[in-house]
């Protein structure tokens, strides 16, 4: 296993646990800001995507930007889950009430 | 048994118990379980998890109080709404949970309130593990599946407990409020042993019957469900962290 591919396995594992455990609505939006960002400067200077692979070990531009498209496809499955499991617990919340507020009256015997 | 132990049962309990019996397109077996539960005198609320079907009319006309889920949102959710309205009941001191699907005796009930009752517990579950005539009739991969929860349960909980998903529970309202619970689905069973440690309730475990009819296997959780119940546990953030 070359040392490149350690790190980009190191990496996915941190970029899990801070999709699952540090993240915050602020950060996310951080990091989409830096990733569009990233996108604009690679789309006006695309050479650089191939000496930024290289750098890292890896062969062509065109596959750091496959890897970088995962992980970025990850951390967005990620937000988009804690959006649900949040709107989840909203509609708990709401239909336990819908269901307490009619008080039982459904009562037989 | 039953009846012998249901003679103990003072008019005072009866009055004082509310039976939460969550239920989700049970309308087969539902009403079979609320007419035996009322001919004992007991108090029942059905929670009605969103059925499709006519559950909840079903359970209302065979005497329970009954309270409907508009959308459904998992067993977990049905017992926390079953709680919130039977802590609310000014002459609640024991709440029971109790499956709609007939695989539990009703006469246990009794059986489950007494050592809170007497002072001896503030919890207390029941294990099918316990009754020797259930031990036998679990189907083995049931049994590995329950074997394989309950070891989980120990470890992480600390509890000595047998069984770790059965549906039969007795609380004190005192202890009931002072658990925090989330879980909407399958992994609430686990949470309220941890709930249940981290708050160092008496706990004590009584032997309960589990009827395993075709109808209650079919209902009953399955091998994939492990990994629902385990994935909600590790990857649902409890409110009080996030």
């Amino acid at each position: 296993m070359k040392g490149s591919q350690i790190a980009l396995l190191a990496s996915l594992a941190l970029f899990a646990f801070y999709t699952i455990r540090l993240r915050s609505t602020a950060m996310d939006r951080l990091t989409y800001l830096g990733l569009a960002c990233a996108g604009v400067v690679l789309i006006v200077y695309p050479e650089w995507t191939n000496t930024l692979a290289r750098m890292l070990g890896i062969g062509r531009g065109a596959d750091l930007m496959f890897y970088f498209f995962i992980v970025f496809c990850l951390f967005h499955f990620a937000t988009t889950a804690s959006t649900m499991r949040r709107m989840q617990r909203d509609l708990t919340t709401l239909a336990q009430h819908v269901a307490l507020d009619d008080g039982g009256v459904q009562r037989g015997g | 048994m039953s009846v012998a132990s249901q003679e103990a049962v003072t008019s005072d309990a009866l009055a004082a118990t509310v039976i939460v019996v969550p239920a989700f397109r049970e309308v087969t077996i539902v009403a079979q379980v609320v007419t035996s539960l009322r001919q004992l005198g007991w108090q029942v609320l059905v929670v009605d998890d969103g059925s499709p079907d006519s559950t909840a009319a079903s359970a209302a006309a065979a005497g329970a109080t009954v309270l409907r889920h508009p959308v459904n949102l998992g067993q977990g959710a049905a017992l926390r709404t079953g709680f919130a309205w039977a802590l609310a009941q000014p002459t609640c001191k024991y709440v029971v949970t109790f499956d709609a699907d007939g695989q539990h005796d009703t006469g246990a009930v009794a059986t489950l309130i007494a050592p809170i009752a007497a002072g001896e517990a503030d919890v207390v579950l029941g294990s099918r593990f316990l009754d020797p005539v259930t031990r036998a009739e679990v189907p083995p991969l049931r049994r590995l599946l329950l074997r394989a929860a309950t070891w989980v349960s120990r470890t992480t909980t600390g509890l000595a407990l047998t069984d770790s998903h059965n549906g039969l529970r007795a609380f004190s309202a005192d202890a009931l409020r002072r658990l925090r619970l989330e879980q909407d689905r399958m992994a609430h069973a686990s949470e309220i042993q941890a709930e249940i440690a981290r708050c160092g309730l008496r706990c004590v475990e009584r032997p309960v019957h589990v009827r395993y009819t075709e109808y209650s296997i079919a209902k009953g959780q399955r091998f994939v469900d492990a990994i629902s119940i385990l994935w909600d546990l590790l990857l649902t953030p409890r409110r009080s962290r996030s």
